[in-house]
């Protein structure tokens, strides 16, 4: 068999930078490995010594699309260390704030990071030449998150108006007023963008995957739950090293995280939160995602763009219900006194469930921090689907197999810049 | 609909060296630019250009671009009327710099309807350094010049 090798120097449509080494041999996909090259950003090294009220600004730093999930994580695992509970509007508040997150980053990557892989398109630019309206729904739904981000978090990227207890300024009902009116129409865009998604040719590809998400009693999860997989793990964020564990590997500077009790992948993200919390949809989204060809579990990573779309349409809804329920808090925050203490929390990113754990002295200096982003969860799922992905693909000329392999990273939306602690391709046959 | 009012974006990432005269030039330019003339930080999102520009009737861009051997060297690029020089593309570590900003919103026909760029020849976009000498000494010429395109730009009637 003649030797052949295909290299994809940039894996692009991704955060950060990253590369796929495949190697086939014999007809068989032999290795895979996603070689995760941005250095460690060393962010846990940096909060030690630091005030605890300093982690939602220095955490926000991590990622520039999700820093919403850092700051929640982090305030979350603060206050369960100080011993203190945030509720009514405050609760409320972040709950609207994570909503935005999910409307601006789910927007940006179902139709300008991963639709043009289902169309065929290199990107988004020659996509927008016959697909232009989509292309401006989703230019839209993307400031609509972001403008909802700015009014509660003081601007976009990097909000700062987060702190541990609440919030530095709590916004009045006249200043959500308007984000409202974008968000109704934001929802329509939604729907369309889910609609138009749905009409995609999607790769005929299951895997069992054992799927890991936060959940609820009542609620779609955001900020709160209990970290639930489908077989059988149920245990409060407090407990989460004694379900999962981070190793490290060879091939990359992320960190690999596996199931303690089976010693295997799992997945984290939007698939997952869907079939976990499916029941926790309300009946018209849930009637959405039917319609557009999904049952209430899917086991297709290729199907997770119809779940971002559904995700989003969820939450314009949640934020609008949010807003029309809001009454400003008598204060913005609540005050805290440092004590020695661990604390932990688990919230969902829009690309899955994030991990912090912090240790505080009495004086509330970090002594310790420990994050767990959810793209290091997902790195072994994604080898492993890359593995199968290629196998079924194995006959495709080097540019669809390459093309394949891209869309099947980008159904993971990996964030790779955060998990350094990501994407060039090479395909060695032989 | 566009009006006569002017945006000025100082683009970059004032974390990567030379990256941050966009950003350092929009600063100055926030304390005097005329009434009329509004002026804005965008740390990397180019896809937020596209919103931020719409409705403007004149937009001007400061970037700092790889340099063709000649570090701090302004080029003046009106974009309505030329293509952004392949050699002066400005740099972004993500998929949506400001050169893509632009392709896409042609495609969209989103372009405000006067664009001008103001390239400067970067030397180094290290991450922490700070923006280096031959490139920070043009920041003031930029700056006079950017201010004198915005009035002079106020005045002008605007395309249709």
């Amino acid at each position: 068999m003649t030797d052949k090798t295909i290299k994809v120097e940039v894996l692009a449509r991704v955060e950060g930078e990253g590369a796929l080494d495949l190697t086939i041999r014999n007809g068989k996909v032999e290795t895979v490995q996603l070689r995760i090259f941005e250095p460690p950003r060393l962010f846990e090294g940096l909060l030690r010594g630091r005030d605890f009220s300093e982690a939602p600004d220095i955490t926000a730093r991590i990622c520039g699309i999700c820093p919403v999930a850092y700051q929640m994580s982090s305030v979350h695992a603060m206050e369960a260390a100080l011993g203190v509970k945030i509720d009514g509007a405050v609760r409320l508040l972040r709950r609207l704030l994570y909503c935005g997150e999910w409307i601006e980053s789910h927007g940006l990557h179902v139709v300008m990071l991963h639709a043009p892989d289902f169309l065929g398109y290199p990107d988004a630019i020659r996509m927008a030449e016959k697909h232009g309206a989509m292309v401006e729904a989703g230019l839209a739904l993307k400031k609509a998150g972001n403008d909802l981000m700015r009014v509660l978090g003081g601007r976009e990227i990097h909000p700062i108006n987060v702190k541990v207890g609440g919030f530095y300024r709590a916004p009045s009902k006249a200043e959500l007023r308007p984000i409202a009116e974008q968000l109704k129409k934001a929802r329509d865009l939604a729907v369309s963008v889910l609609r138009w998604t749905a009409g995609f040719e999607i790769p005929d590809y299951e895997r069992d995957y054992e799927f890991v998400s936060l959940r609820h009693p009542d609620e779609y999860p955001f900020n709160e739950g209990h970290i639930v997989s489908t077989r059988g793990i149920d245990v409060a964020a407090a407990e989460y090293e004694s379900e999962f564990e981070e190793r490290h590997v060879a091939h990359s500077t992320a960190l690999h995280s596996v199931t303690k009790r089976h010693g295997t992948n799992y997945l984290v993200g939007p698939i997952a939160r869907y079939n976990i919390n499916f029941d926790r949809l309300p009946a018209d989204v849930q009637g959405l995602a039917k319609e557009a060809g999904l049952q209430a579990t899917c086991r297709n990573p290729f199907k997770s763009i119809l779940i971002r779309g559904v995700e989003i349409v969820y939450a314009c809804d949640e934020s609008l219900r949010l807003i029309a329920e809001y009454q400003p808090p008598a204060a913005p925050a609540v005050k805290l006194e440092p004590r020695a203490g661990i604390g932990h929390a688990a919230t969902e990113a829009p690309r899955g469930t994030i991990w912090h754990r912090y240790r505080l002295a009495a004086d509330g200096a970090i002594q310790e921090a420990r994050i767990v982003p959810p793209t290091s969860q997902n790195q072994g799922s994604i080898e492993e689907d890359l593995r199968a992905v290629a196998t079924a693909a194995i006959d495709l000329p080097e540019d669809a197999l390459r093309d394949r392999c891209e869309q099947a990273i980008r159904n993971y939306d990996p964030c790779i810049s955060c998990s350094t602690h990501f994407v060039k391709l090479k395909v060695h046959r032989g | 609909m566009s009006t006569g009012r002017v945006l000025v974006v100082g683009f970059g990432n004032p974390d990567r060296g030379d990256d941050g005269l966009g950003p350092l030039v929009a600063r100055r330019l926030q304390m005097s630019a005329p009434s009329g003339t509004d002026v804005r930080i965008r740390s990397g999102d180019g896809l937020a250009l596209i919103e931020d520009w719409r409705g403007y009737g004149a937009v001007v861009l400061i970037d700092a671009a790889q340099s063709l051997g000649s570090p701090g060297r302004v080029h003046r690029i009106d974009l309505r009327r030329e293509a952004l020089p392949a050699e002066l593309t400005p740099t972004s570590t993500h998929g949506f710099g400001l050169a893509e900003a632009i392709r896409l919103a042609a495609t969209l026909q989103r372009l405000p309807p006067i664009l001008v760029l103001y390239a400067i020849e970067a030397d180094d976009f290290t991450s922490g350094a700070p923006i280096s000498p031959a490139v920070a000494s043009a920041a003031s010429e930029i700056v006079q010049a950017v201010l004198q395109e915005a009035e002079s730009l106020q005045r002008q009637p605007i395309p249709a």
